[in-house]
């Protein structure tokens, strides 16, 4: 008898991910409606049931209205996904009952959706990168939301509803089951979201719920007699952050396989089961499901007309496409010589980029560079190293911390004449974020120009040498490594304020 | 489904899709009239619509567009105005299992 589920030995287990997107978009209005739309920062945190209107009640007699912008906003996201932007895509019907949904029915897009076929190369934590195909982009509208709890905290034993949600305009992203595993699946999602924030088409803010994640996961095992067991497709719904999504698709691979082992069950027709995500416990779990939760029966929305795009139209568009993410960092590479790892963080967060590509700008315009590459790799560096300390140390952005892009680019100019030491120039920065001050009048006033008086500079030398007779002993027996010790001790004499190389070469003399 | 007699299970299924409740009498006669429809609808899948465009809407309209702006929206009063059940700013309902959304 050959070996059953519960005994055959799996000799390779591969993951198969596909994924669903939902992306709220910014828009003032709503996707239907010219309600305000509570995903635009204008209208965050507004009171329940303020953002509603007779469409989005769905009152007797009120027709919808597309939104040109959370059209065109679709066709960015489209093209940046290298998708097709289709010619011809209508609105359907699908038809549910549920209490955040006054219509009955969500307007989607069933068959004819706005963007096909695209892909997205993303670098994967096997090495190298691989390309990830979009089966489609579909325009929706969002629901209202239910909660179950008063203001205040107070629990209510009923669902209540707000209704400013719905009808926000909601795109709907499908990739291919092209992940074989979770990280790389949250790479794809942080580049997703990196692209849609640098189109500026949605705040991204995962906590409010602007981008939602659902992953559709099964496993792959090669058994010894060589055959190939598929487990049924598990859909896990709503996943609102990375940590999620990667807990979530761990999780469901190992128990998939303990699941298969247990009951034999695999792939068949009418077996996708969906689950929910507990953060606390780090689990999936069964989800009771709305009964007849399949069957929607779509049908083409009558009370509205297709959308008909042509060339015109799609130029239009793509002439409006920002520098993506990815195009970034190579730039940054190729012409900054910056490396991988720093391009990725300058590009990580559309403000900061903007913020670094005006200090850029201002940088350049100082002219106290030769070359664009040097002023491109000494603002990167600078941002990262001196910006990166003190936005952590006080929890914010880069961009957030105060000094502007002329301040910035001011403390290169003056360290790149010699006016100020590397030192005094990331202390300098400190000191510019609290002030709107020009930044040479702070160098003075802060004592950070470097001091490059002979006399001062001699009696710092020789105070050092005294007082470290052994290393200025080893420097005069040839051992020069020696002599970091007493260019420290002189930099601390001189509170900074001396030039390293002229220290350096100063003491080499004395010593000699 | 076209090409078949809807069954009493059918107009059932679509009854309770719809959140209806018929009783047996008006289940059997909506059997007859949508099974007629049904008949009637795969009687012009008989035709030959071959190179045919398909119609998305019966208006030769497209690109209905309107400008992203904010406009009115309802004073709360009058968004709660006919609801059955109402607790502070929301709707009140019956407790529903899963979480919905889109």
């Amino acid at each position: 008898m050959s070996a059953t589920h519960a005994t055959a030995k799996i000799l390779r287990t591969e993951l198969k991910v596909g994924l669903e997107i939902h992306i709220e978009l910014a828009t003032r209005s709503k996707m239907f409606t010219r309600a305000p739309n509570p995903a635009h920062p204008d209208f965050y945190d507004c009171a329940p049931n303020s953002l509603v209107d007779p469409v989005v009640m769905a009152l007797p007699g009120s027709l919808p209205v597309m939104n040109l912008i959370a059209v065109e906003m679709s066709m960015q996201v489209g093209m940046a996904l290298g998708c097709e932007i289709a010619s011809f895509s209508k609105w359907d019907r699908k038809n549910y009952f549920y209490p955040d949904l006054p219509k009955a029915y969500q307007i989607s897009q069933y068959d004819l959706p706005l963007c096909i076929n695209g892909s997205v190369e993303i670098p994967v934590s096997a090495g190298g990168s691989r390309s990830i195909g979009i089966i489609r982009a579909h325009l929706e509208e969002d629901t209202g939301k239910l909660s179950h709890e008063l203001p205040g905290g107070v629990a209510y034993a009923g669902s209540l509803v707000d209704l400013n949600r719905a009808g926000t305009p909601l795109l709907e992203v499908v990739t291919a089951p092209d992940f074989d595993c979770a990280d790389d699946v949250v790479t794809f999602g942080q580049e997703l979201r990196n692209i849609c924030r640098f189109l500026g088409v949605t705040g991204g803010i995962m906590q409010r719920g602007h981008m939602r994640f659902e992953p559709n996961v099964n496993v792959l095992l090669t058994l010894e007699d060589g055959s190939v067991v598929k487990t049924p497709i598990v859909e896990i719904k709503n996943l609102n952050s990375f940590k999620a999504v990667k807990g979530a698709i761990e999780f469901e691979t190992k128990r998939q396989v303990e699941e298969w082992r247990a009951t034999g069950r695999v792939m068949g027709k009418g077996m996708k089961i969906t689950r929910g995500w507990d953060d606390l416990k780090g689990q999936t779990f069964v989800q009771r499901e709305k009964e007849d939760a399949h069957d929607y029966r779509y049908f083409p929305d009558p009370d509205l007309v297709p959308v008909v795009v042509d060339d015109a139209w799609r130029a239009r568009v793509r002439a409006t496409l920002p520098e993506l993410p990815m195009a970034r960092r190579a730039r940054y590479r190729e012409q900054f010589r910056l490396s991988e790892v720093d391009a990725r963080v300058l590009t990580d967060d559309a403000d900061f980029c903007a913020f670094y590509e005006s200090c850029v700008a201002a940088t350049t315009a100082k002219g106290c560079f030769k070359a664009i590459t040097d002023a491109g790799y000494a603002t990167g560096k600078m941002l990262l190293n001196a910006g990166s300390k003190r936005a952590n140390e006080r929890n914010c952005m880069v961009q957030e911390l105060g000094i502007d892009a002329n301040q910035v680019a001011d403390v290169l100019a003056l360290r790149e004449d010699g006016t100020v030491g590397p030192q005094a120039a990331d202390l300098l920065f400190g000191f510019l974020c609290d002030t709107k001050d020009n930044a040479a009048t702070v160098a003075e006033q802060q004592g950070l120009v470097q001091v490059r008086d002979e006399s001062a500079l001699e009696a710092w030398c020789d105070q050092a040498i005294a007082a470290n007779p052994q290393p200025a002993a080893d420097v005069r027996a040839g051992k020069v490594a020696a002599i970091g010790r007493l260019v420290g001790a002189v930099m601390k004499l001189s509170a900074g304020k001396a030039e390293a190389q002229s220290v350096n070469d100063m003491l080499r003399k004395r010593l000699s | 489904m076209s090409e078949r007699e809807l069954s009493i299970q059918d107009v059932r299924h679509i009854a309770k899709l719809s959140r209806l409740a018929p009783d047996d009498a008006t289940v059997e006669s909506m059997r007859s009239a949508l099974s007629s429809i049904l008949g009637h609808i795969a009687k012009l899948s008989t035709i030959d619509v071959a190179g045919v465009e398909p119609m998305a809407h019966p208006l030769a309209l497209s690109n209905r567009l309107a400008a992203d702006e904010p406009g009115a929206t309802l004073p709360i009063e009058l968004v709660l105005l006919n609801a059955p059940a109402k607790v502070d700013r929301y709707l009140a309902v019956p407790k529903v299992l899963d979480e919905g959304g889109a």
